[in-house]
């Protein structure tokens, strides 16, 4: 008890905590910093993070969407406007796919409800504009997009990494209640 | 330094004027090389701390965010000059005066190197001393103008600290003057460079630390920065001042961080000068020109102001009444134990 009380006491007199501190703040000192220099040296995004969006090109280079309309109907934002008209030989043609990239939530439910695997989020994370219109993403961006952030393989690999890709697997989980599995006298 | 004008100037314009325009001269140096010293202070301020925070510090403005300094100095000259409605206003504009006054006049005693000193004043300590007392004036003023309340905490609590710490400073000084026998600034570094230790600081040991713990809360900085504590008071005593006024309280601030730093060299670390047993060692030192040992004197002010940044990054404020209870009840006596002590020493003729 005599022997602690007098640590403690050589502890006040000589300020050893203090000490320490400071001890500790000079190594630091010397330690290399943290600071990301965030202009001038970007950091590359996580892989899979959802970002700015982007319309898919197949190899031939056209439009992979449809123009369905899933992902305008599971947006939960709502920010997915499409706009079709029929095409010479009753086919769809899709005129306008327009993203308001201001009201999106990237909740990336877009990506998921779509079967062409025709729209992305990129790994683009710093868009910020002085304008509202540079927001409001047409077709024509969009597929520029997919030009600039998803050339050759890494666009080929986007949905095999990161979703589920619907283009070649339709099945749904098994523990999912689909109509497919309803047998037909119930589903009547 | 400036003594060889004489001979040129002295035959056209008369001794009495060559005198004053030398002085002029000098007082243009002095001030000159210390707001520079001011304005980089807070660069290497910032860029220690940063540092000891795993962080850069200014990287921008300039190669290695050197201009920074510049930079921040002209923001503040173009700045809106605000005065609170409720300011009382002939206080509120003359309390930065004197704080800034008060503090450059500090520079007028201090010896930069042998024989350099604007006034080589026999009670030079004493003159330090008063004036930044005076200093506490104008915090007091601007507090109580600004008609805030923040303010008014502030310049209250700067009052009573600046006080209570400002005789443990000088009571730690006292020994000091005992050995020297003197408080010419001049002579006392002179006692030092011919004493075995070459610096009063090793047998001062105990009047040292006071000195060390008054020096950091009669400047108000951290770890005893109540008077602007950022976290309670927005800034304390200068919340209300913008543009040049504000720029002269923080002006003021750092010119008497260097003051305090050039006070301690020159009583306990010897000023301009290396020890004796030193000097007797490599005696081709004594042949040096004067610049190098300008040069020695400002690394032992720049060792002063690196335990500043140094003590700032590392420990939190004190609590008000932990600041009394460190001032009155362990600086005070600390230092009236030393003068005992010294003065006993001395009258049995140990000094």
């Amino acid at each position: 008890m005599v022997l602690m009380k007098k640590n403690s006491l050589i502890k006040i007199m000589f300020f050893t905590e203090i000490l320490k501190g400071m001890a500790l703040t000079f190594r630091t000192l010397f330690k290399p910093a943290v600071t990301r220099r965030y202009p001038k040296v970007k950091v590359p995004a996580q892989p899979g993070y959802r970002g700015l969006h982007a319309l898919a090109k197949d190899n031939t280079g056209r439009m992979k969407c449809v123009g369905c309309g899933l992902c305008g109907a599971y947006c939960p934002s709502q920010c997915i406007h499409i706009y079709t008209t029929e095409g010479e030989d009753h086919n769809k043609v899709v005129d306008r796919y327009e993203v308001d990239v201001a009201r999106c939530i990237f909740c990336g439910f877009c990506v998921e409800a779509c079967p062409f695997g025709a729209i992305t989020l990129s790994e683009q994370y710093d868009y910020a504009n002085y304008s509202k219109d540079a927001f409001y993403m047409n077709k024509e961006k969009l597929l520029a997009n997919w030009d600039t952030y998803f050339e050759g393989e890494k666009g080929n690999q986007y949905f095999k990494k990161f979703w589920r890709p619907l283009t070649e697997d339709f099945k749904g989980n098994p523990e999912q209640a689909m109509f497919s599995k309803i047998p037909r006298k119930e589903k009547r | 330094m400036t003594s060889f004008l004489e001979p040129i100037l002295a035959p056209f314009i008369g001794m009495m004027l060559t005198t004053i325009v030398i002085i002029l001269i000098k007082v243009a140096i002095v001030i000159g090389i210390t707001l520079l010293h001011v304005a980089y202070a807070t660069y290497w301020e910032r860029k220690i701390i940063g540092f000891m925070q795993f962080r850069l510090g200014p990287r921008e403005v300039g190669w290695f965010g050197l201009l920074q300094p510049i930079a921040d100095g002209v923001k503040l000259f173009f700045k809106e000059d605000i005065i609170p409605a409720t300011a009382d206003k002939p206080i509120f504009y003359l309390a930065p005066v004197i704080f800034f006054v008060s503090a450059l006049t500090s520079l007028s005693v201090l010896p930069f190197f042998d024989g350099f000193a604007v006034a080589d004043i026999n009670i030079g300590l004493l003159f330090l001393l008063a004036m930044s007392s005076l200093g506490a004036y104008g915090i007091v003023m601007a507090g109580w103008s600004s008609g805030s309340k923040y303010s008014f905490l502030g310049g209250l609590r700067a009052a009573s600290q600046v006080i209570s710490y400002e005789i443990a400073m000088g009571l730690s000084l006292v020994g000091v003057m005992i050995m020297a026998g003197s408080l010419n600034l001049t002579e006392i570094v002179k006692a030092q460079a011919n004493y075995p230790t070459g610096f009063y600081a090793i047998p001062q040991v105990l009047g040292f630390f006071v000195f060390f713990v008054a020096m950091f809360a009669e400047t108000n900085r951290l770890p005893f920065d109540l008077p602007e504590a950022e976290s309670e008071l927005v800034a304390g005593y200068f919340t209300e001042y913008s543009g040049f006024r504000f720029a002269m309280f923080f002006l003021g601030e750092y010119t008497g961080m260097l003051i305090m730093s050039a006070i301690g060299t020159l009583c306990f670390l010897g000023g301009w000068t290396l020890p004796k047993f030193f000097m007797d060692l490599l005696p081709f030192l004594s042949q040096l020109p004067p610049i190098v040992w300008v040069v020695v004197f400002l690394g032992k002010v720049y060792f002063f102001m690196f335990m500043y940044y140094w003590v700032r990054a590392t420990l939190p404020r004190y609590r008000y009444d932990q600041l009394m209870n460190i001032g009155w009840k362990v600086l005070i006596p600390l230092a009236l134990v030393n003068i005992i002590f010294t003065g006993t020493l001395k009258i049995m003729g140990w000094f």
